[in-house]
């Protein structure tokens, strides 16, 4: 039997397949205006693992954009589903911490299970936006930041929390002269400490894994774990772990069905455009 | 008669004011641009060449605003709060609380019979409530900041914004483009989102008529409407509402003069 998980985040849609292990796994844009191209995520995951969308016996949804996709049986909660995907890779992990382009969010997990959680979804500092619309300023790819960062050795001190002033602090520090690599530095260690004072109210406990897209960047781990004093476990595909959970959830549910003799209630699916907005 | 002065040096633009005998003689605006003790310079003598004086006709200059420290000729600073205050209760002498819509921070001010703040609480942390959200909007729907009020006001369904952070606001209102909604609704959505924010932080210090609105967010009418419907209060406007710190500024360089004399 065969299971899907797709995670429709504000900016990336994440597919992954299995069946005891995973057949597929692809990563491809929501869509920036339109937020139409999910579908063309899942048709590129079910290709990879050379399977129908009939064959598939579950789909579960999770994500910002998970109430609109016509393809799953199944809405579950991106916090629940982290926390499946995390436990599922790292069974020591206590709390989670997730960035994503839109939200930053703090799971406190106890036997796989969610037992607390924080989010920010109302503020773009402490999230990807505030690396995204710096990196656009800077005309920098989002994944050289991180390392770019590490060269730093004089660590500038970004006064402006909110991303709009952030980002005129970074451009007159640079126009000084200030080396790239210190002011990076300064933003990473901005956005690590306003998420960890988030997460902190969670009464943080090891082990800690960090993931979403800023997980992918190498100075923001390191400035959260100045932070936390200890190592932080990062999976090796931070994004997938919604979409890992998602699918490992679809199949729980789908044998426990089967188990118990019950019928697996399945949502009347289709494989097209999502419709946001509606 | 001596002439005064005030300058007040804004994150976004540099107004300066000369007064004469607590009367306005002559004011200018400035671009604060990056550097910030250029633009108070031309400022001063862009505003000296308008009213035919030269720096020795002015015996005392108050510099006032973010960037008060950049003007080196003043004789001595006084916080944007005092002076906004002070220059708004010359105007209105009624007026109990200012609300201050600037380029990078929103401020109420709760004023006194004499024109002294008793009170103030600033938003400086944050973009949405203050007119570097408009200017964000306004390159994104590709008009003018000035169209902004205008047309704000012939909305006829205003957007509910989800959101009160400017970047997301930004975001949101490029969807709402590609989705068709008409400009002026996507505005009043953003006004509306704007004096909520403004709103929040007046429960900080309570607000008491007369009420007042200065500051370049006062150049914008959708913006007025939308908070006097918020607060249920009616805005008083000064004609030049950008440079009330600055004649405050004056104001008090000629009662410090006149304090020094007697």
């Amino acid at each position: 039997m065969y299971f899907a998980g797709v995670d429709i985040g504000s900016t990336m849609t994440k597919v992954v397949i299995m069946d005891e292990a995973v057949l597929a796994c692809v990563i491809g844009p929501t869509g920036a205006e339109h937020r139409r191209l999910a579908n063309k995520v899942m048709e590129e995951a079910l290709r990879q693992a050379n399977l129908s969308f009939d064959e598939i016996s579950y789909v579960v949804a999770t994500g910002y954009g998970r109430i609109s996709v016509p393809f799953a049986d199944k809405q579950i909660t991106e916090i629940t589903c982290h926390a499946k995907g995390v436990s599922s890779l790292f069974p020591t992990v206590h709390t989670a911490i997730d960035i994503g382009g839109q939200d930053a969010k703090g799971i406190k997990i106890a036997d796989g299970r969610v037992v607390g959680f924080v989010m920010n979804d109302k503020c773009a500092a402490g999230t990807g936006r505030f690396l995204e619309v710096i990196a656009d300023d800077l005309g920098l790819r989002l994944e050289e930041m991180g390392e770019l960062s590490l060269n730093s050795k004089n660590r500038v001190e970004i006064s402006s929390t909110c991303t709009v002033f952030a980002a005129q602090e970074v451009v007159s520090r640079i126009a000084e002269g200030t080396p790239i690599e210190d002011v990076l530095a300064g933003l990473h260690e901005a956005i690590a400490s306003r998420v960890f004072r988030m997460v902190e109210r969670l009464k943080i406990e090891r082990d800690v894994v960090v993931t979403g897209g800023v997980a992918k960047n190498i100075g923001v781990v390191k400035a959260l774990e100045e932070h936390a004093g200890f190592p932080v476990l990062v999976p090796e595909e931070p994004l997938l772990t919604g979409a890992v959970g998602a699918a490992l959830l679809g199949k729980e549910l789908t044998l426990n069905a089967l188990e118990s003799g019950r019928p697996i209630e399945r949502g009347a699916r289709r494989l097209e455009e999502a419709t946001f907005f509606k | 008669m001596a002439f005064f002065a005030g300058i007040d040096v804004g994150s976004v633009t540099t107004k300066v004011v000369i007064t004469r005998d607590s009367e306005l003689t002559a004011y200018h605006l400035v671009p604060s641009g990056a550097n910030y003790k250029m633009a108070a310079q031309k400022a001063m003598e862009e505003v000296l060449a308008k009213a035919g004086l030269s720096l020795k006709d002015i015996a005392c200059i108050v510099a006032t605003g973010y960037g008060a420290s950049n003007a080196d000729f003043a004789t001595l600073q006084v916080t944007d709060i005092s002076c906004c205050a002070k220059g708004v209760n010359h105007l209105f002498p009624s007026v109990r609380t200012v609300i201050d819509v600037g380029g990078q921070a929103s401020k109420v001010i709760r004023v006194n019979e004499e024109g002294r703040s008793t009170n103030f609480v600033v938003s400086e942390r944050c973009a949405a409530g203050s007119g570097r959200f408009l200017q964000i909007i306004a390159r994104v729907l590709q008009i003018e900041l000035g169209d902004v009020g205008p047309l704000s006001l012939q909305a006829k369904k205003p957007v509910i914004y989800t959101t009160s952070c400017a970047v997301f606001g930004e975001s949101e209102a490029i969807s709402r483009i590609a989705e068709g909604t008409p400009k002026e609704d996507i505005l009043a959505g953003v006004h509306n989102a704007m004096a909520l924010k403004i709103y929040s932080l007046i429960s900080g210090v309570g607000l008491e008529e007369d009420c007042a609105i200065a500051g370049g967010g006062a150049l914008d009418v959708g913006l007025i409407k939308r908070l006097e419907e918020k607060l249920g209060v009616h805005l008083l406007v000064p004609p030049q509402p950008q440079i009330m710190a600055a004649l405050g500024a004056a104001l008090m360089a000629e009662e410090r003069s006149l304090a020094l004399a007697s």
